[in-house]
């Protein structure tokens, strides 16, 4: 085979590998904080499937996004959770049988899903994206004109999440002497000094 | 190939160098190093002292707080990026689109300027 070919495939398998086995150890990875590791090791390898399929733009919101935010506040939740796994793990074979029985029934439904489950035609191609047009020139052609409504609507989850997140975690300590510039600033002597007269042999 | 994949083959060959370098550095000591531990070589060192508790200790939720953040406005920068290189294109429409989507999330910017989620105490 020639090198052409041969490099991208090789490439395709080696990538497309490491993201199945990764995601594999996610679930069976006994450590929580490893779990979150092979998940970033998966969005890498997944990142650079996205490049392999020409969308650039989309492998490197991957990195930027989940491995840079989302992937460190997974991180921060495992460890925030504070979870004696040890304890946890102890009911596993009392629970084994009903967990057996719903993953197959899941698993069943998701094969016969994806046995059956057509995309439909139109969906198929319908703009044949040209090779002069980079993956994040195609994306802003349609994204702020003919989707604009879910733009925006992206925008206002994003605002619901800030200030929910704001609102649930947000307690301000009443006794803690915080900086305040503008006053600091702003301060004049008068504000700050006061002439006392001290008759003599009394204190102030 | 395709030249945008020929684009990427020198990160492509950098990872696998840096595979090999890094797995080599790990390999070596494995092999080579002697390897003589006892009980004592195990122990905590004299001047230390045994750990209390486990090191596994809850965070401040505050950390929670500012990863939610810096994901809000990280996923705003990313939304810029296809809007700065189109915008020549697709005209004031697209321009007026992310004014109001940059006005929705200043509005959360407001707020938490306001409340103080943006200060550490």
């Amino acid at each position: 085979m020639e090198i052409e070919t041969l490099l991208p495939a090789l490439a395709f398998y080696l990538f497309a590998g490491v993201a199945v086995i990764s995601a594999l150890m996610v679930v069976i990875a006994r450590n929580p904080v490893r779990s979150v590791l092979f998940l970033i090791m998966t969005f890498f390898s997944a990142a650079a499937l996205f490049v392999m399929l020409g969308a650039e733009f989309l492998a490197l919101l991957l990195i930027v996004v989940y491995v840079g935010a989302v992937a460190v506040l997974f991180l921060f939740v495992v460890m925030m959770l504070d979870v004696d796994f040890v304890e946890l793990k102890q009911g596993f074979a009392e629970y084994l049988p009903l967990g057996a029985l719903l993953s197959f029934v899941l698993a069943v439904e998701l094969i016969i899903l994806g046995a059956t489950f057509r995309i439909p035609k139109e969906f198929v191609a319908q703009t044949p994206i040209t090779a002069d047009v980079s993956n994040i020139e195609a994306f802003g052609r349609v994204l702020y004109t003919d989707y604009a409504f879910f733009f925006e609507a992206a925008g206002l989850i994003l605002l619901v999440a800030m200030i929910g997140a704001i609102l649930l975690t947000l307690s301000t300590k009443k006794d803690v002497k915080r900086q305040k510039v503008c006053e600091q600033v702003s301060r004049t002597p008068k504000d700050g000094l006061k002439r006392v007269d001290v008759k003599p042999g009394e204190g102030i | 190939m395709s030249g945008l994949l020929l684009d990427y083959l020198p990160i492509l060959i950098f990872t696998a160098i840096a595979l090999v370098i890094s797995f080599a550095f790990l390999a070596m000591p494995l092999i080579m190093a002697p390897a003589a531990p006892d009980d004592e070589k195990h122990s905590t060192y004299e001047c230390g002292f045994p750990a209390f508790d486990d090191s596994r200790m809850k965070f401040d939720i505050r950390f929670y707080l500012v990863a939610i953040l810096f994901i809000v406005f990280d996923l705003e920068v990313a939304f810029l990026f296809p809007w700065a290189v189109s915008l020549g294109e697709v005209g004031p429409y697209a321009f007026w689109a992310m004014m109001v989507f940059l006005g929705e999330l200043i509005i959360g910017y407001i707020y938490a300027w306001k409340v103080g989620a943006l200060e550490w105490d």
